[in-house]
């Protein structure tokens, strides 16, 4: 993991140098100004053509639009306006007529095409620059027809590494509270929406989940035992072990970088005060020293420091301090309720939410209270932000028409989007976004 | 043992119910349990089939009858007052007690001292509005100022518990004004500790 950033930029490097400083990739696409990449994306050709598959040219080209869809970076320019006749042209540069894609006002164009027989499934997809009529990525998968949804992935990977610098977030996972009646439990789910997973039956009331930096667990507090207590809850087995559970408050906020300690909320010394904990050894280190309210603190990403919630002030707003406790300072000073403050990973950003004309907007800050940015204008309110893994997008919680859903935004503020698969539940809650998990 | 006053009270307000059942006496009809007892609180209330056992005692040993129906009416009676403590309520992100919930409080510290054999639970809850973990510090906060201020008027601390559920357990679930004036409230629990089962 550490070395991550180290062999993205060489990709990057390498990016750079072999085609000549391709342009795009300087665009900044976290900015509110950002302009979403035109892109088209031509059905895929049965390179076999024997007949057979008809469907599977279309649905090539459908899945790989939704998926990139999904990123808000892009624009997917329907095949109704296409010009090229897809018949008589082929997936190379050389057979590709670049006038009729910039006549369509398309910046980028993807070909595919696919060899499929029972067993083995070959595709091959490329992404070309319409403007310099020149291929920018292309790559050649090889597996089973079972593979292709993988495949379609993959290639929107590439894409997003081409032109953003990053792979994206698909393998990821938002976490959340689910309620139903008077119980709650956590559930999990896919980036794209798919693949919904409850991984508590405790019949109680679940809250609070939070991913470890290696994604194999989860911090959660639970009234299993009628008591607000904290756990480990291990995913591969889903076997809960026990953290905290002093009389009082016991609440898990924030795994440190390194995943050896956590931020914790506990009441055990008669008010509410941040603790860090050292979860091998479970060594307490209070952090804190206020009779006032003093709760849901969060790491930096070079655990330097961290951000928290007091009400120390008389009203919850928003303090930021050295990671042993000291040079405490208060960073928000407009509106009268800011809570739920989550440090970007990639630094700087805090975003939070605040009160403002009857209803709670996510706010972006940064991290010496300048640079203030209301993020949110949703009339039923956004709450409890998350960052995504790359620090692109922000999933919170969002109450328009009453019913509380999972939302995801990209950081800009841009492509707002409620994330499927949760309809059974009465209510949702509290997401936090899982790490990349290989 | 303050995990287990919900089995508790569900016991013996079963036990009682059973006795008024089989005495047939229909003098004792308000006094069913509202529901204050039946609501709380999330963790597995299903387990509470196991009461009766608790109720045929009386009428198989036969000893008094109407020392038996004297203490029967009693516990009835104290049942009915323990249950029927008001809740507390609390303005927008406060927990400090307002005058009339400090005239409720001044009536359920007079009603403890009276009758040392019972203990409290305070439940501190906020409305939705808010973030979930500030509303679980905001509501043990209100918890604690009911407990600080019974305290203060002479409840021994050991019989008070507090509990924050946080935004969780609204009795209104509605997203209004009113719903949230009556959502930002302690609500106690008072059950006793000495009776048998």
């Amino acid at each position: 993991m550490r070395n991550r950033p180290i062999v993205i930029l060489l990709v990057f490097v390498l990016v750079l140098w072999t085609q000549h400083a391709w342009g795009k990739v300087y665009i900044d696409i976290d900015s509110p100004a950002f302009q979403k990449f035109p892109i088209a994306i031509q059905d895929f050709k049965n390179l076999h053509a024997s007949g057979d598959d008809i469907g599977l040219s279309s649905w090539f080209a459908d899945e790989l639009g939704q998926v990139i869809d999904i990123t808000g970076f892009f624009r997917v320019i329907t095949r109704g306006a296409f010009l090229e006749n897809a018949e008589r042209s082929g997936i190379s540069a050389a057979e590709t007529d670049f006038r009729d894609w910039r006549a369509i006002g398309s910046d980028f164009l993807v070909k595919g095409g696919f060899a499929k027989d029972e067993t083995k499934l070959t595709v091959e997809i490329r992404l070309f620059d319409v403007v310099e009529g020149r291929l920018i990525a292309g790559k050649r998968y090889t597996g089973t027809p079972e593979d292709k949804k993988t495949i379609i992935v993959k290639f929107a990977e590439e894409i997003l590494l081409a032109l953003t610098g990053e792979r994206g977030v698909y393998n990821t996972r938002i976490a959340f509270v689910g309620r139903k009646g008077q119980i709650s439990e956590i559930y999990t789910i896919r980036f794209d929406g798919s693949d919904l997973k409850r991984v508590t039956d405790y019949k109680s009331l679940t809250l609070i989940p939070r991913w470890a930096p290696d994604g194999s667990r989860l911090s959660l507090t639970s009234y299993i035992k009628n008591n607000p207590d904290s756990y480990i809850l291990n995913l591969r087995n889903l076997q809960r072990s026990n953290l905290t559970n002093f009389r009082g408050l016991n609440m898990a906020h924030s795994w440190s970088p390194d995943g050896k300690k956590i931020l914790m909320t506990l009441s055990k010394d008669g008010n509410e005060e941040i603790y860090s904990m050292n979860i091998q050894t479970k060594k307490l280190e209070r952090l804190t020293n206020d009779p006032a309210i003093d709760v849901s603190p969060c790491w930096s990403p070079d655990g330097s420091k961290i951000v928290f919630v007091s009400s120390r002030s008389g009203s919850p707003q928003i303090f930021v301090m050295d990671s042993g406790g000291r040079n405490i300072r208060r960073i928000t000073f407009e509106g009268s309720y800011n809570t739920s403050p989550v440090w970007s990973p990639k630094g700087g950003k805090i975003a939070y939410e605040g009160a403002t004309d009857g209803t709670f907007q996510l706010f972006l800050i940064e991290e010496d209270g300048s640079g203030l940015m209301q993020l949110t204008f949703e009339d039923g309110g956004c709450e409890a932000p998350a960052w995504s893994p790359d620090g692109r997008y922000l999933s919170f919680i969002s109450g328009k028409g009453g019913m509380k859903k999972v939302c995801i935004i990209n950081s800009n503020g841009l492509n707002l989007r409620v994330l499927g698969g949760t309809e059974l539940m009465d209510s949702l809650k509290n997401p936090s976004w899982s790490p990349q998990l290989d | 043992m303050k995990r287990n006053y919900v089995m508790y009270v569900a016991v013996i307000i079963s036990a009682c119910f059973l006795m008024l059942t089989l005495g047939g006496c229909a003098c004792f009809r308000e006094t069913a349990v509202k529901e204050e007892a039946v609501v709380k609180p999330a963790a597995t209330p299903e387990k509470k089939v196991e009461a009766p056992k608790a109720a045929p005692a009386p009428a198989v040993k036969k000893v008094d009858e109407k020392a038996l129906a004297e203490e029967k009416a009693r516990r009835e009676k104290l049942m009915a007052e323990a249950t029927a403590f008001e809740d507390v309520y609390f303005e927008f992100d406060r927990y400090d007690l307002k005058p009339s919930a400090r005239t409720k409080l001044d009536k359920l510290s007079a009603w403890l001292q009276k009758n040392e054999d019972f203990n409290i639970n305070v439940e501190g809850h906020c409305d939705e509005r808010g973030t979930l973990e500030y509303n679980l510090a905001l509501g043990e906060r209100r918890a604690q100022a009911a407990k600080d201020y019974l305290v203060n008027l002479g409840v021994d601390p050991a019989r008070i518990n507090t509990i924050s559920y946080g935004e969780e357990m609204p009795v209104d679930p509605a997203h209004n004004e009113e719903a949230w004036a009556r959502n930002r409230r302690d609500h106690f629990i008072v059950f006793p500790t000495t009776w048998e089962k």
